[in-house]
């Protein structure tokens, strides 16, 4: 598999930039889904806990920013 | 028709204008001042005439319009300090700082979606409006300036060796205690870096995904880019208030010294009635 991404031509930028993107967001994509979960699952238990979502929101942002890290990579690599 | 889409994409010939560094207008004594700085100023006079008019304004019973909104961004933020402080009259003591850092930061966002602002405008071949938050130098002074104003609060709070002790907690011949407080400070310094950074790739990124979107859209490029401005509106009143909700939680992780004490359960366990 390796020696045939090695023998590659042709514009293998873009081949690159889309791997990184479709990996790089798997995790984010994850975490932001398990917060969401958490916090479903948290509301349904006991629907008091839905005034915690301005701090869900920081949770959220805190994990944004890795996908957001992959996002400006691929206008930052050449 | 989709392979005209995706070699678009694929050859670089004239894609969308991505920026992610400001331009330079003019040098003044041998300092750049960049389209962002400008916009910058523009963007902090009109604050400043907007929240002067609006405080003159004030009543017990407003009115409604402008008035209004800045009144419930106002009391919104002092809410999350109260919260955060866990006191009403501390959270009246830190609001001005905090309540104008989110408005400074929500009209930047805001007034940098306006249709002037990037490529539309030029000077020499520079636009002459960039967003404030659009630019990481920006952002990383916005959040250099929030962290040194935890710090002198959190200072003026507990006084400047209590502070200290804050961060090099516990037994002063263990060599640990260093150790961990200065694992402590560094992770101050890393907090300034994940402010600017989330604040930065936000907005600079929408700024990307609406120039894609209506480069993509050709001659129907307001009907593409027009749901992610909508979204980009809310985005940048979204980063504003998570900007300031998370330098309140510096500011009170700062200021409670309750883990510091050695008497800390017996007073939790005082406050739970057991």
């Amino acid at each position: 598999m390796l020696s045939i991404i090695a023998e590659l031509t042709g514009n293998v930028e873009v081949v690159g930039k889309g791997l990184m993107l479709g990996i790089g967001m798997l995790g984010p994509g994850i975490g932001i889904g398990l917060i969401g979960n958490a916090f479903m699952n948290a509301v349904g238990r006991n629907p008091e806990a839905s005034k915690f979502l301005g701090q869900i929101l920081v949770f959220v942002a805190i994990v944004e920013l890795m996908a957001l890290l992959v996002f400006a990579s691929l206008f930052i690599i050449k | 028709m989709l392979s005209s889409f995706i070699n678009r994409f694929a050859t670089e010939d004239a894609g969308p204008s991505v920026h992610i560094a400001p331009a330079q207008l003019f040098e003044f004594k041998g300092i750049s001042i960049t389209n962002s700085m400008f916009f910058a100023w523009v963007c902090s006079t009109l604050i400043i005439i907007l929240l002067v008019i609006v405080a003159k304004r004030m009543k017990l019973r407003p009115k409604g319009g402008v008035t209004q909104f800045i009144e419930i961004g106002t009391d919104f933020i002092t809410g999350v300090l109260e919260n955060g402080l866990g006191d009403r009259e501390k959270a009246l003591k830190y609001a001005p700082y905090f309540v104008s850092i989110f408005f400074f930061i929500a009209f930047s966002n805001i007034l940098g979606l306006l249709p002037g602002v990037g490529e539309a405008l030029t000077f020499k071949g520079a636009p002459v409006f960039r967003a404030f938050t659009a630019d990481l130098n920006g952002t990383l002074a916005a959040s250099v300036i929030a962290m040194i104003m935890i710090q002198t609060f959190a200072v003026k709070e507990s006084g400047f060796i209590k502070h200290l002790r804050h961060y090099f907690a516990g037994k002063l011949w263990n060599p640990l205690t260093y150790l961990v407080g200065l694992y402590e400070v560094f992770n101050e310094l890393v907090r300034i870096f994940s402010l600017a950074l989330r604040l930065f790739l936000n907005v600079a990124i929408g700024e990307i995904i609406i120039s894609v979107f209506s480069y993509l859209g050709k001659f129907a490029a307001p009907l593409t880019s027009f749901p992610f401005i909508f979204l980009e509106l809310g985005v940048a009143l979204l980063q504003a208030y998570i900007f300031v909700m998370l330098s309140v939680t510096y500011l009170s992780l700062a200021v409670t010294h309750g883990h510091d004490e050695a008497d800390s359960l017996e007073s939790t366990a005082k406050e739970m009635g057991i």
